[in-house]
């Protein structure tokens, strides 16, 4: 074998691998995380230590929220930790559109479980790439023309910005703003999916699982975290997706207060609190 | 659906239509011909009488002594390969209703149980077309030589018996062992395409056939001796990292071989290689 | 590959890729002879994988029970009713046990005793354990070990395959005994381009004509249109008339598909309802209304009789004695009395095929099954040089304990790398494995012949070799072109012939190839399998004249240029006819009954007119078969009854039980 074969050998068996790597470690681990910090807009009413005077089950869910928001936009090395995301996501995206359309799928012909999953593996990878450059566009970016309402998110005002931005304006629903609540929903979905099917089958890539019965136990294992994520992202969606904007805005302004008081800087205004100013005016 | 589901579905739908054939009937045989490579391809129908017993291939023979197809047009004898007809020499392989399996253990009883159902004949649709139903499966043998699939013994003088063997490893093995070359997991694999041209076929995926091959060879004693080299074929471009664990594989096998095992067991075997590639290689 | 053929270098060319074949092929190429391996199908596709049972040979436990190689001999020769050659029998036989050593080497997954030793099988005609397995497809493993070894062998560039070829003629040069075959012409079965091809030996392996018979056992491949050309050719053919049908095997629609004898060999019984016409379901039949065939007429060997006896009684009972199941030919062979799991681990691969094919579970109903042809024991004529091992006087007799006459290392039977082992009466064209006529006599053991093929293939494999190295001819790269053209020319007016036939068609159904290729398989199988009477094979001869006189008119029904698959098949049917020719007309001229050929005509074994093998010759000028009869080779083993100690005749003693031998 020639040198230059050989080291393409190893790049390829190192780029297929990484690639599986990379959907677990550290996207998949960023998964959890955010869905379960997302997803306490639903169950955060159960953490008494958020601010509770006077606050009701959902202002203890928008205030856990908050704080959550806030922790994470205060970790030091922030923006190394997004670029390393970043780059992750866009490797296993690029690699993964690219191994994809190398299949041809047929489950027209073979209608097994496993096939469909395979199908769908690729389906959810091409539409979770889609869900997450929207996504990460119109919040973190700022590409407020993507947002039905225009909403900008802000992380201090995090549930009702968030909340304004899928349901497209600041109160309720518009026609717009519930196709892309539908959209979310959607992509959480596929996302959820992706990453449980992408665990499973990471396990054959490794050798992890070898054995029919082994391939099974952790499929029952990998479908039950499926479920669980499945359940957070859910619960975030629907969360956000019927958050009262009102009275989201009146919880985070209380933390904010707090938060202007203990830190000396000058609070940087957000447009969109500007705007509901204006609206509460 | 899961899989033991499909079988059961499969295997009871069969049953069913087993049970329900009507004797003396006529099956209309749906034919895809093809002359030649780079010929286009056409439909032709033939109405064939069942007798008892009737497989697609005693149909098949039964339009090359007549071939007039169902407009009363003469044509020629459909062109197929067949060798056994007993399903383990794997010549006979082609998609029956669309999918791929063999025709000689394909009873009509099980799949047009009514006066004037239809059949469909198609060649397997990942391996060029020579005439017909005949394809050049040339690919498929080429990736035993890829991973070098033999026990390099020494020479054919006497040297006394080979490695001993516990009876469960040999179980094991013989499972592995009746691989009989057909292709179904690869025609039915959505990872394994269409490559004519014979320079790409060491960077295209190799397919669960030749994987399973390399862990039988590897499980033997001294099969495994070309270990490194096999696991070397797999670890790169068109090896077992291509692998979409669709899993179609082993649902189509006709020998019902442990195809996804042996992938799982090839990926271990790949990532161990490449760890000790990496503390341990020369290169 | 084959183009960057060295002009000047001694090739052999092997025909057929079986396991006589490919062991030709791994012997040749080991030492050091290019070889040019030509198969009409993928190799991994021959016949050679149908095999299900196993492969004979003495082994350690057999022998401490008093077995031996000589026992593995004289029990080939009993089975062959004294018709095989007795010198390659007897090297066959000592090779044997080194074979396994060998294919247990190359990987063959041969079943494992709890100790891990190689498991070992009972099996017809012999009171041993001396059957290996592998499951219930032993051939498909032997076969796929052979593949193996050759794809090694191609890649390293030692052997050109060649698949998708099918051999035409063999190109002989001289006439009568300096005829000296130097190569073949072959048609590419894709693109129809007829080639001559040079080769310092021609070595066939191409197996058994079970397709003269309409459906049989054998593989659609199996048309003896191989050996029927080089008979054409020149060579000459041995015991035509020993054709062996099987005792079990499953009626089909498009053929009959074998039940291996390890189905009888693991317990499975044969019977029918003791009550001619009984419609009950076999499992509502108890046990005392049930007629165990072979148990009863044969309380000693029971149900494990050789193969020709079982295949008679079981056509007795249904032809003559109309005892089969419903009336049909057909009777039962039931497993269902042993355990389902056991079943599964011994014989999983057959009782799965029965499942596919008939739609029962052979594990909880009995098979029905009836008797096919199986087995050409008569192939091409071959000859061979004695080896070490010349008694004064043949050994008569022997049994179980005796003291064993010879040893077991090579050469005794014949001489290891003599030219003309294995060598047909055509100088440098050897046939090997079903194709060769030496080893079965009138009927063949159940389990010998893998072993034939291979040890054709592996002992006079270094024949070739030193044939083609030592034999001191011209080489043939140095001939005149002029004999390889006309060759091919011959081939290629033949081959242009039938193309024409397409276009000046009358239509007419009696002119069709596929009706012939019916009419010949029904008339071969009715006059010249079972049972055979005189009038019967002259009624059968007189019909084959009639279809040789269609087919000299026959019309193709594709006149395609690429790929024409009639076209092969029906140049293999008026191989076929000749073949059959010879087959009826040695069956009509052997006026006795030995082994499998039986005529009710003529029911006792003839040892004074008839202890000959039957050899045809083609003539040219009548296009017919004369056949003579010449003595059997024989001087080590003494003629002997063989009954198997059958209740009614008078049978020898019985032999003692071997101990431990459950």
């Amino acid at each position: 074998m020639s040198e230059n074969a050989d080291s393409m050998q190893t790049r390829h068996f190192l780029l297929r691998r990484l690639h599986s790597l990379t959907g677990i470690v550290p996207i998949g681990v960023f998964l959890i995380v955010h869905l379960t910090t997302n997803s306490t807009i639903a169950w955060g009413g159960l953490n008494t230590r958020a601010q509770s005077e006077g606050f009701g089950w959902m202002d203890r869910a928008i205030a856990t929220f908050q704080h959550e928001v806030s922790f994470i936009n205060n970790m030091p090395l922030l923006l190394l930790i997004e670029v390393t995301l970043w780059s992750a996501i866009g490797f296993h995206s690029i690699l993964g559109v690219y191994y994809a359309i190398s299949g041809k799928g047929n489950t027209g012909a073979y209608k097994y479980s496993s096939n469909f999953r395979y199908a769908l593996q690729r389906i959810t990878g091409y539409f979770g790439i889609f869900f997450i450059f929207y996504h990460v566009a119109t919040l973190r970016w700022g590409w407020t023309w993507l947002v039905p309402g225009g909403t900008q998110w802000s992380h201090e005002a995090a549930s009702s910005t968030f909340a304004a931005a899928i349901q497209g304006s600041t109160d309720g629903f518009t026609a717009v703003g519930f196709l892309v609540a539908c959209f979310y929903f959607l992509g959480v979905s596929a996302l959820v999916f992706h990453f449980a099917n992408g665990l499973w089958t990471a396990a054959i890539t490794w050798g992890i699982t070898i054995s029919r019965p082994a391939q099974k136990r952790w499929g029952v294992i990998c479908a039950g975290l499926g479920a669980g994520l499945m359940l957070m992202a859910w619960a975030s969606v629907i969360g956000f997706a019927t958050l009262d904007y009102e009275q989201a805005s009146a919880v985070e302004k209380t933390m904010h207060g707090e938060q202007i008081h203990l830190n000396t800087d000058e609070p940087t205004e957000a447009v969109t609190l500007t705007e509901s100013k204006e609206i509460d005016g | 659906m899961s899989e033991a589901e499909a079988y059961a579905y499969d295997a009871e739908m069969r049953k069913a239509n087993r049970a329900k054939a009507v004797a003396g009937r006529s099956v209309i045989f749906k034919i895809k011909r093809c002359d030649g490579p780079n010929k286009p391809s056409r439909w032709e129908s033939f109405k064939v009488p069942i007798e008892e017993g009737a497989n697609v291939i005693s149909s098949l023979n039964w339009i090359a002594a007549n071939p007039v197809t169902v407009d009363g047009k003469k044509t020629t004898p459909v062109v197929w390969e067949s060798s056994c007809l007993e399903e383990v020499c794997g010549a006979c392989t082609m998609l029956i209703n669309g999918r791929v399996r063999q025709s000689c253990s394909c009873l009509i009883n099980e799949y047009a149980p009514r006066e004037g159902d239809v059949m469909t004949l198609e060649p397997m649709s990942k391996f060029p077309v020579i005439r017909d139903l005949w394809v050049d499966r040339a690919r498929l043998f080429h990736n035993l030589t890829r991973i070098k699939a033999w026990v390099p013994i020494d020479g054919t003088y006497n040297m006394g018996p080979g490695p001993k063997e516990s009876h469960d490893h040999q179980q094991m093995r013989y499972a592995l062992s009746e691989c009989m070359s057909c292709g179904c997991c690869l025609d039915a694999c959505p990872q394994f395409t269409k490559q004519e041209d014979e320079s790409k076929w060491d960077s295209s995926f190799i397919g669960a056939h030749a994987i399973s091959q390399a862990r039988y060879f590897n499980e033997h004693d001294t099969g495994k001796q070309l270990k490194a080299d096999r696991m070397d074929a797999l670890s790169g471009a068109g090896g077992i990292n291509d692998c979409g664990n669709a899993q179609n594989c082993v649902k189509v096998c006709p020998k019902g071989i442990p195809l996804t095992e042996s992938i799982g067991a090839i990926g271990r075997s790949a990532t161990i290689h490449a760890i000790k590639q990496f503390f341990q290689g020369k290169k | 590959m084959a183009d960057e053929k060295r002009a000047d270098e001694k090739r052999v060319i092997v025909v057929g890729g079986g396991l006589a074949g490919l062991a030709a092929t791994i012997r040749i190429a080991e030492a050091g002879m290019p070889v040019d391996l030509f198969s009409m199908v993928p190799v991994k596709r021959s016949h050679s994988v149908c095999a299900q049972g196993g492969i004979n040979a003495c082994n350690e436990v057999a022998r401490q029970q008093g077995y031996s190689e000589y026992q593995h001999f004289d029990e080939t020769l009993i089975g062959g009713d004294f018709l095989n050659d007795q010198h390659p029998v007897l090297e066959m036989t000592n090779w044997a046990p080194k074979i396994i050593d060998l294919l247990d080497r190359m990987g063959v997954p041969f079943n494992r005793s709890n100790e891990g030793f190689r498991d070992l099988r009972l099996f017809g005609g012999s009171l041993f354990k001396r059957t290996h397995f592998s499951g219930a497809t032993t051939g498909q493993q032997l076969l796929y070990a052979l593949d193996e070894q050759t794809r090694r062998f191609a890649a390293e560039g030692k052997v050109n395959k060649k698949e998708f070829w099918e051999f035409l003629w063999p190109i002989v040069e001289g006439a009568g005994e300096n005829a000296r075959c130097v190569g073949i012409v072959a048609q590419d079965m894709r693109t129809m381009q007829i080639q001559s091809f040079r080769a310092d030996a021609v070595v066939m392996a191409t197996g058994g004509c079970g397709l003269v018979f309409g459906k049989s056992t054998n593989s659609v491949i199996c048309t003896g249109g191989a050996a029927s050309r080089c008979y054409q050719a020149g060579a000459w053919y041995g015991n035509a008339e020993m054709i062996q049908v099987h005792p079990t095997a499953i009626p089909g629609a498009d053929k009959c598909r074998l039940m291996s004898e390890s189905a009888r060999g693991e317990g499975g019984r044969v019977w029918v309802p003791a009550k001619k016409g009984d419609t009950r379901k076999p499992r509502d039949i108890p046990e005392n209304e049930r007629y165990y065939i072979l148990e009863e007429r044969y309380p000693k060997y029971g149900n494990l009789v050789p193969r020709d006896i079982a295949t008679r009684e079981i056509f007795d009972v249904c032809v003559n004695e109309g005892m089969g199941i419903n009336g049909t030919n057909q009777v039962y062979l039931d497993l269902t009395h042993m355990d389902p799991d056991y079943l599964t681990e011994k014989l999983g691969g057959i009782l799965d095929i029965y499942e596919k094919f008939v739609g029962d579970d052979p594990r909880f109903t009995p098979m029905r099954i009836f008797p096919a042809v199986h087995y050409s024991m008569g192939g091409l004529w071959t000859t061979y040089t004695p080896g070490e091992y010349q008694p004064d006087s043949p050994i008569s007799g022997f049994k179980p304990g005796d003291p064993i006459p010879v040893g077991n290392e090579p050469g005794m039977g014949m001489e290891v790398g003599a030219h003309n082992n294995a060598m047909t009466n055509i100088t440098g064209l050897y046939a090997f494995g079903e194709v060769n006529f030496a080893y079965h006599g009138a009927t063949r053991l159940g389990a010998n012949a893998l072993l034939s093929c291979i040890f054709d293939g592996l002992c006079n494999g270094v024949s070739v070799v030193n044939f083609v190295r030592e034999g001191g001819h011209q080489p043939v790269f140095e001939l005149d072109q002029a004999v390889f053209d006309a060759a091919t020319k011959q081939e290629q007016d033949k081959h242009d012939k039938l193309l024409d036939s397409t276009s000046s068609g009358t239509g007419d159904r009696k002119l069709n190839p596929y009706q012939i290729a019916f009419e010949l398989g029904e008339e071969m199988n009715a006059a010249s399998t079972v049972v055979k009477t005189g009038p019967r094979l002259e009624k059968c001869l007189s019909k084959l004249d009639e279809l040789k006189e269609r087919y000299s008119k026959v019309e193709l029904g594709d006149g395609a240029m690429w790929t024409n698959q009639s076209l092969s098949f029906t140049r293999a049917v008026g191989d076929m006819i000749i073949i059959g020719e010879a087959i009826a007309k040695a069956g009509l001229l052997r006026e006795e009954s030995r082994g499998s050929h039986y005529r009710t005509d003529f029911p006792e074994r003839n040892d004074d007119k008839f202890w000959k093998a039957s050899v045809a010759k083609f003539n040219k000028d009548s296009g017919k078969s004369d056949i003579e009869f010449v003595d059997v080779k024989a001087g080590l083993v003494k003629l002997r009854p063989r009954d198997y100690g059958k209740t009614e005749s008078n049978a020898a003693p019985a032999q003692k039980e071997p101990v431990g031998a459950s």
